[in-house]
């Protein structure tokens, strides 16, 4: 099927713009009202790869994460400065419509939060805000194969998500952000209010998504960023200190205050 | 995430246990040596009788590292050091072997004395047993430097194994009847040779568990 050429600058940046990472800021600042709580963030996110932000609470990783989709606009007094590229284009520009850039830059939050429908409902959702007019069974039986999800939701399409447990719930968020079929989904500790077994559904689950997407995951847990990752960032008051191959990252990190927080040296 | 008291306090008692296992190798290693210069067989049998305790420590060493790492999930420098721990035990064990093979081949070569010096067998032990003190305090100290120069050390094991070896096939070339303890000598001299790259192993561990970094230090 041939597509029509895109018209707005920003949807055709994401046709035709090449560039080597999935995304890359430049100079990033993010202030809430006087307080900057994001310093100069100046890095580049592998394509289909997993990138871990570590660090302690507070040190500025869900706001930065907010900022790459400008989830931010939503919160009052919160300011962006620098660049954030995405095929080249900044997606601050000002002609930006900020739902085209979380149409392909795609978020999963912390706390599952389906929508009060049905899990088809659900899918369907963002797919038909962004014009989806293909087959609506094909998408929601492929997005929630892709979530992992299917064997488990298959006879309840028509059930209320929120009826699911808690994990379910998770991974039927992981099946609403790629039901849109984004490039980049941005992860708020996706597993910090799961029990161990669908947390390590989740974890196996991000294997199988890096395939496809380029994933940005934030997340407290030490090992999971170890088990997770292929690139860990850790920040710190704001500041990017480190940012490496995981492995090397947790083998032999180069800054004395990496190597303190991940060995759990505070203070 | 870990206790780091906790942590703290199980590696200090690690610690403590290898600098025991350490301690008891070079004892071994003397009583070896000592029972080799003088032919005292109760001494050399002290020492073989000491290589069981080696191995048990051994065991319980690794036993408590597997805990640590099974219930703290270390990382970066902690992590190597853990790893180290493992290499440590390890190469201590072999070097312990060794010093049990020594005493035994002492009691041999007591019943039939050598006729000429064995000054540099002598020569090699005595350079080892404070190789392996140094190596284990380097790895206690994280000391780096010190790990080097003690596996710099080994060249004159090597030298002294070389001068020994040539003498000995000579000794032999020259009494052919005393073949077989010709043999036994040069075998003494080449375990003591293979003892030195197993205390250089060690410190290359260590320079890799503060650095972070492998290195080759017996070039
Ligand atoms: N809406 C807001 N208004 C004002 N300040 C905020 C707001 N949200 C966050 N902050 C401040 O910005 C800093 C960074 O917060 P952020 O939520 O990004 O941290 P975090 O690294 O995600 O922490 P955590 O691990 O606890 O989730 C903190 O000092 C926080 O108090
Ligand atoms: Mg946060």
């Amino acid at each position: 099927m041939k597509r029509e050429r895109a018209t707005d600058p920003f949807d055709l940046a994401v046709e035709t713009g090449e560039t080597s990472w999935a995304l890359e800021t430049k100079g990033m600042c993010v202030d809430y009202g006087a307080f900057r709580a994001v310093k100069d963030l100046t890095m580049g996110f592998e394509k289909r790869q997993v990138t871990a932000i570590i660090g302690p609470s507070g040190c500025g990783k869900s706001t930065a994460l907010r900022a790459f989709n400008r989830m931010n606009d939503l919160i009052p007094g919160c300011r962006t400065e620098g660049q954030v590229l995405f095929h080249g284009a900044d997606v601050y520009a000002p002609e930006v419509d900020p739902v085209k850039v979380r149409r392909w830059i795609g978020m999963v939050f912390q706390k599952p939060n389906p929508f009060p429908k049905s899990v088809r409902e659900n899918i369907l959702w963002g797919a038909r805000i962004n014009g989806y007019s293909g087959d609506e069974e094909e998408l929601v039986e492929g997005s929630l194969r892709q979530a992992a999800l299917w064997d488990e939701v298959k006879d309840k399409l028509d059930k209320s998500a929120l009826a699911l447990s808690g994990g379910q719930q998770q991974r039927l968020c992981i099946a609403r952000a790629v039901a849109v079929k984004p490039e980049i989904l941005l992860m708020d500790e996706p597993t910090s209010a799961l029990d161990p077994i669908s947390t390590s559904r989740i974890e196996d689950l991000l294997e199988e998504l890096k395939a496809r997407y380029t994933i940005i995951i934030v997340t407290h847990n030490m090992q999971q960023a170890a088990r997770v990752s292929d690139r860990t960032a850790f920040m710190l008051l704001g500041d990017l200190v480190e940012y490496a191959p995981t492995k090397e990252l947790f083998l032999n990190p180069k800054d004395g205050r990496t190597e303190n927080y991940i060995s759990g040296r505070f203070g | 995430m870990h206790s780091r008291i906790q942590f703290m306090e199980e590696l200090s008692r690690l610690h403590h246990d290898i600098l025991s296992m350490g301690t008891r190798v070079e004892e071994n290693l003397a009583k070896a040596l000592e029972a080799l210069r003088s032919g005292d067989a109760a001494l050399a049998d002290e020492a073989r009788a000491g290589d069981g305790a080696v191995d048990a420590m051994q065991v319980t060493i690794e036993d408590r590292a597997a805990v640590l790492i099974a219930t703290q999930q270390p990382v970066a420098g902690d992590l190597r050091e853990l790893v180290t721990v493992f290499k440590l035990t390890e190469h201590l064990e072999r070097i312990g072997d060794y010093a049990s093979h020594l005493a035994k081949a002492a009691k041999r070569l007591a019943k039939e004395p050598y006729p000429r010096s064995i000054s540099p067998l002598v020569a090699m032990a005595e350079l080892e047993i404070s190789m392996v003190r140094d190596a284990v305090a380097a790895f206690l100290n994280r000391d780096a430097e010190l790990a080097r120069a003690c596996a710099a050390r080994d060249d004159e094991v090597d030298a002294s194994h070389k001068a020994f070896l040539e003498e000995a096939l000579d000794f032999v070339r020259e009494n052919p009847d005393k073949a077989q303890q010709g043999m036994r000598l040069i075998r003494a001299s080449a375990w003591l040779e293979r003892l030195g790259d197993h205390v250089t192993n060690v410190c290359e561990a260590v320079v890799f568990m503060v650095e972070g970094r492998h290195v080759e230090l017996n070039e």
